[in-house]
């Protein structure tokens, strides 16, 4: 007896169907539930970095799982149908070689039928979402490195071993729902470090140390703020006790590279809003400041050469005014969460109304894929403008 | 946890085919724990228009066409492998481009038999 081709059975039969022709659908030997088999819809683009195998899978069992491409993060929602969806396997999976047991004209053999493996009750949809980062923080802010220490081989494998707050990137991307590029740039947003390759944040105040050296040595080796040579800012660094991780870490964070003209450069400058804001911090370390203290502190913190001005604290304080006094604390945005609902009602729990300019900084960098700033504000706040010529003032919904 | 979607099929994943179509295909009840290569139906292809397909249940007859997809279905295999901690791998194994969908109510067809009642409410196997 012939074997008949594989075109007259399995998907491949429906999917060529000539015209004027039919073929038979049945139940497949093997049809059932099969709960194991899903259905995933995919936009095309992303089609490619599936079948590269390009896509994880992201999330502790306690939380909804993300699917990550290497750039973006996705949400993944069930969506039902009422309609019955039929699903044929190509000829070549699901055989069964189990003979159908009747023979009547209500049964067709595998061979010459379309047969249908399971009927889908639904499918799954990516919807692209901002990755959830606030966990890197949290999961960052367990153990950042400080001054104090000096950590030894012994030491580290002991820290290991009780798993205090030490992240590789392998256990980051176990634990954050973000793909890889944000991973990395929340990374960077952070300004973590990879040491002996844990992820760290490094503590402020060890910062600060860091900085006030450097400038110092700035200040005795007659360099520029805006010329500063890597190899000999880094060197004299280490010569003053500091790893040679975090002297680079420290030019990374308060500076940035000068574009060379051929070759790697390695000069870098300072830069004026990084380490103002910085001095501005520790000036606010303790608690809130009346206004003139703070200003005058601040200035005198400021190093020679560089020029403070309020609108760099965009986004880092709160002033208020209590009777005839301006006070003024620290309130970073980086340190609100990602989540716009919980930014919201922070903002909110903070101060009730908010005038667009002072609420402009805290939630700019919010972002949620296919939502815009207007959006945003609609969705989450109330827009009172009395008269078109006042400011308008947001409330909580 | 992290699981990678693995693919072994790269570009020449393997296409399944769909049909879709409105309510339920209900078995009689003398098969319903024989359903195993029992025939649901008859798939044609007429010729008279390219796309336009038709689907024979019982006595019923849907018509319907063959749409592509705006975005395509990935199908994915779910296997846990319990070793010393349970891990879950995801696979593709098909893609689904086209679907057939007959979203018409179907059509009666003059029987042999006149259909009672009840098996006109249903769509049952020939």
């Amino acid at each position: 007896m012939e074997t008949p081709s594989s075109d007259c059975r399995g998907a491949e039969a429906v999917l060529n169907l000539q015209p004027n022709s039919s073929v038979p659908i049945t139940y497949h030997p093997l049809f059932g539930p099969h709960n194991d088999l899903i259905l995933l819809e995919l936009d095309q683009k992303l089609v490619p970095d599936i079948l590269h195998q390009r896509v994880t899978v992201r999330g502790q069992p306690d939380e909804d799982a993300v699917i990550c491409t290497e750039s973006k993060t996705y949400a993944i929602k069930s969506v039902g149908t009422s309609n019955s969806v039929f699903l044929i396997p190509p000829s070549c999976q699901f055989n069964s070689f189990e003979e159908p047991k009747c023979f009547d004209v209500n049964y067709h053999d595998q061979q010459s039928a379309a047969s249908v493996l399971k009927i889908a009750p639904g499918t799954m949809e990516l919807v692209e979402i901002a990755p959830r980062l606030d966990k890197l923080k949290l999961l960052l802010s367990e153990n950042p490195y400080r001054s104090d220490e000096d950590i030894e081989m012994g030491d580290l494998e002991e820290m290991e071993r009780e798993n205090v707050g030490l992240y590789k990137w392998d256990d980051l991307i176990e634990k954050v729902q973000a793909s890889n590029d944000e991973l990395r740039n929340g990374l960077q947003a952070l300004s973590a470090v990879e040491i002996d390759g844990y992820w760290r944040i490094v503590d402020e105040k060890y910062m600060d140390i860091i900085l006030r050296m450097l400038l110092h040595n700035a200040v005795l080796n007659d360099w520029s703020f805006t010329s500063l040579n890597e190899d000999e800012v880094v060197n004299v660094l280490i010569s003053d006790g500091f790893p040679r991780k975090l002297a680079n870490h420290c030019l990374c964070v308060f500076g940035s590279k000068v574009e060379g003209g051929a070759g790697i450069s390695n000069i870098w400058k300072l830069d004026e809003r990084k380490v103002c804001v910085h001095f501005a911090r520790e000036t606010l370390r303790d608690g809130k400041r009346k206004m003139e203290s703070f200003m005058e502190e601040w200035m005198r913190k400021i190093p020679e050469g560089m020029q403070a001005s309020f609108d760099m604290l965009e986004g880092e304080v709160l002033t208020e005014r209590i009777g005839i006094e301006t006070w003024i604390r620290a309130f970073r945005v980086s340190s609100l969460s990602g989540n716009p609902a919980e930014r919201f009602s922070i903002l909110f729990k903070e101060r009730p109304k908010w005038e667009w300019k002072d609420l402009q900084p805290f939630i700019r960098d919010l972002n949620v894929p296919g939502l815009s700033a207007e959006g945003l504000l609609l969705k989450y706040t109330r827009r009172l403008q009395p008269t078109m010529d006042t400011e308008p003032v947001f409330s909580s919904r | 946890m992290q699981i990678r979607v693995k693919c072994s099929c790269g570009e020449n994943c393997p296409e399944w085919a769909m049909l879709e179509l409105q309510g339920m295909v209900e078995v009689q009840p003398q098969f319903q724990d024989r359903l195993h290569n029992l025939k649901i139906g008859l798939l044609c292809r007429p010729s008279s228009s390219p796309e336009t397909y038709t689907f024979t249940v019982g006595y019923h007859e849907l018509t319907g066409t063959k749409v592509p997809l705006k975005k395509p279905l990935l199908v994915l295999n779910k296997a846990k492998h319990t070793g010393e901690d349970v891990r879950v791998e995801l696979e593709v194994i098909g893609i689904i481009r086209h679907r057939i969908l007959f979203k018409t109510r179907p059509k009666a067809l003059i029987s042999k038999t006149q259909p009672t009642l009840k098996e006109r409410a249903t769509l049952a196997p020939s």
